[in-house]
């Protein structure tokens, strides 16, 4: 008889997994079909498709590269970590304060300067503050935005996840629920509320494609080109050096990384470091590339690197920029039938659960950083 | 005097107290085999030498040092290698990485012996850029035990070797282990397997609830009637 009720269940479930598929690819092939019946008719205009779809991959780039962190100490010390958000707007005050004190060297006082002008005595306009202007100010914002949010990191982990880190996931993510507040509120305190103005606009190359241009900015190229170095960078590191086999390892099995001789401690350290480094990093691209920073960007960010790092598969990096582009891009091609605004958000969330309902364990699988 | 001398050891996890008063030693160059009924604390005593589990009384001496309650990655400098029973690879790494992860504390990957690993088991050669998690449960052994000797130890510790193993590779594992002992390094042996060990073996402990029951030559114990009847199945 169980074999009987087992053969029914494994049907029963065939086939409701199949008209789940069969749902999700005929929507996916409606609007498709929708899409390409529009370019070719001329509804749509193909260059608005053209920079939809190249938006997407920068804002894909930004949450991929956020994510690699999110899902590296997701891996090795098997927590989902809510205060990620609060580093990346951490790590961008951190290095745009930087480069306010560069650019503006003289111009303002250094006060204002290093808290990125919280009462808008200056701004970014003012200070001329671009990758072509002042390039060395912004390309050492972008080494602080890393270097000091990795520092900043290990030290949160020192003083709030440490401790309790043999106590298991659940106390290690609800801690990190409260130093996202925690974090989120000190950042008020010290940079103060205000949405402010980060950069003078830059030169940009148009392309014509047939209707229309697609312009690409000198911070859209800065954008790209630091992020895909930092993520070649990560995969050179796991896949080449001793430390990342060992963090590879680590994320294996842990207790064997023990008894292996592996400085668990030390290699816990390094993804903390790198985390939150390139957790910084991003969010320093983040405000390059939209122009503005305020105190709460980096937790509205998270929610998608979430449904990124899921969608990807949690723990792969490779899912967690294949996720971040798949969002980035999902999210801005949706503004053809959306409103856009916050309702591409909901794309973001729309795409991670249907990949998750026919993939559940993400589209890189399994709990692996590599 | 013995290399590696186990005396009077009380330990366990936790609260839960498992050996009373445990005795071993190993001799350089020598093959030991401990045997027992389930819970005789025949893998806890191993791993109370490795520093794995809860110290309570006891000494634990290797090559004339105190060892006792000292932690993993401190008696890995030592020079005993230990290979758990089960999860003992890395399954996301390739073999080659995996061997590599087991001289992780030295500066360079150590040629030599990772040379004498792919001669002790040749398919690891071959196989070197396959992921070990894609591979058979003897093959994966053969990682375990191969990453545990690229620190050339002197004393290696093997949880139940032959646990889990399809019946004609069991025989080829003991012929690794044999060939690992005539290479010079001393043995410690968990196994399950009891006739096929004390068979193999220089000297035999029999564990029972947590304290030593036997102690003599394999064959000695092989042929005790005592012993045959209690914990060979006659």
């Amino acid at each position: 008889m169980s074999t009987v009720d087992e053969a029914v269940n494994r049907g029963r479930n065939l086939s409701s997994e199949q008209f789940l598929l069969l749902v999700v690819g005929i929507g996916a092939v409606a609007l498709l079909g929708d899409l390409i019946l529009g370019l070719a008719s001329g509804t749509y205009s193909i260059s608005r498709v053209a920079r939809y779809v190249t938006e997407g991959i920068l804002y894909g780039l930004i949450i991929g590269l956020a994510g690699i962190g999110l899902s590296m100490t997701y891996s090795i010390l098997n927590f989902a970590n809510f205060a990620h958000g609060d580093y990346v707007t951490t790590g961008a005050f951190f290095g745009w304060g930087v480069t306010y004190l560069v650019a503006g060297w003289g111009v303002a006082s250094v006060g204002p300067l290093v808290l990125v002008a919280p009462q808008r005595e200056v701004s970014g306009a003012q200070l001329d503050v671009a990758i072509t202007a002042t390039p060395i100010a912004v390309l050492a914002g972008l080494l602080v935005a890393g270097v000091a949010t990795a520092l900043f990191v290990l030290l949160i982990d020192r003083l709030a996840f440490k401790p309790v880190r043999g106590s298991g996931g659940i106390p290690l993510l609800i801690t990190s629920v409260g130093v996202a507040f925690a974090l989120r509120y000190v950042l008020v305190f010290v940079y103060s509320s205000s949405t402010r103005g980060t950069t003078a606009s830059v030169p940009s190359v148009d392309f014509l494609l047939v209707d229309g241009y697609v312009s690409i900015g000198a911070h859209d190229a800065t954008l790209i080109v630091a992020a895909v170095a930092l993520m070649l960078g990560v995969h050179f590191l796991l896949q080449r050096t001793k430390l990342g086999k060992a963090m590879r390892a680590m994320s294996d099995n842990r207790d064997l990384a023990l008894v292996t001789g592996i400085p668990t401690e030390r290699v816990i350290r390094w993804t903390w470091m790198i985390g939150g480094g390139l957790a910084g990093t991003a969010g320093y691209l983040m405000v390059l590339w939209t122009g503005t920073i305020d105190w709460q960007f980096g937790w509205l960010l998270l929610l998608l690197i979430f449904a990124a790092v899921i969608l990807g598969g949690i723990g792969s990096i490779y899912g967690a920029i294949f996720g971040g582009l798949v969002i980035g891009v999902g999210m801005h091609m949706s503004m053809i039938w959306l409103p856009g605004g916050d309702f591409t958000t909901i794309t973001a969330f729309l795409l991670m659960i249907l990949v998750l309902l026919i993939r559940p364990s993400g589209l890189f699988g399994g709990k692996t950083t590599a | 005097m013995a290399m590696l001398d186990v005396r009077d050891l009380d330990a366990g996890y936790g609260d839960l107290q498992i050996l009373h008063g445990v005795d071993l030693e190993v001799a350089e160059d020598e093959y030991v085999v401990i045997v027992g009924p389930n819970g005789a604390g025949k893998s806890t005593a191993m791993k109370s030498v490795f520093g794995l589990t809860t110290y309570m009384g006891g000494t634990v001496e290797f090559k004339g040092g105190d060892i006792t309650g000292r932690s993993p990655d401190e008696i890995i400098h030592e020079g005993i290698g230990y290979v758990p029973q089960n999860d003992n690879v890395f399954p996301s790494l390739t073999v080659r990485e995996n061997l590599e992860m087991g001289a992780y504390i030295l500066d360079e990957v150590p040629e030599a012996a990772l040379e004498s690993v792919y001669d002790q088991f040749p398919v690891l050669r071959d196989r070197q850029d396959q992921k070990v998690g894609s591979m058979s449960g003897g093959q994966q052994q053969m990682v375990a035990m191969g990453r545990a000797l690229m620190l050339d130890p002197d004393l290696l510790l093997l949880d139940e070797p032959s646990a889990g193993l399809a019946p004609d590779l069991v025989d080829e594992m003991f012929d690794h282990v044999d060939a690992i002992n005539a290479s010079g390094t001393a043995v410690l042996v968990v196994e399950q397997n009891a006739k096929e060990a004390l068979h193999r073996c220089d000297r035999g402990y029999v564990l029972v609830q947590g304290s030593n029951r036997y102690e003599d030559a394999g064959e000695v114990l092989l042929n005790d009637d005592e012993v045959r009847q209690q914990f060979l199945g006659g």
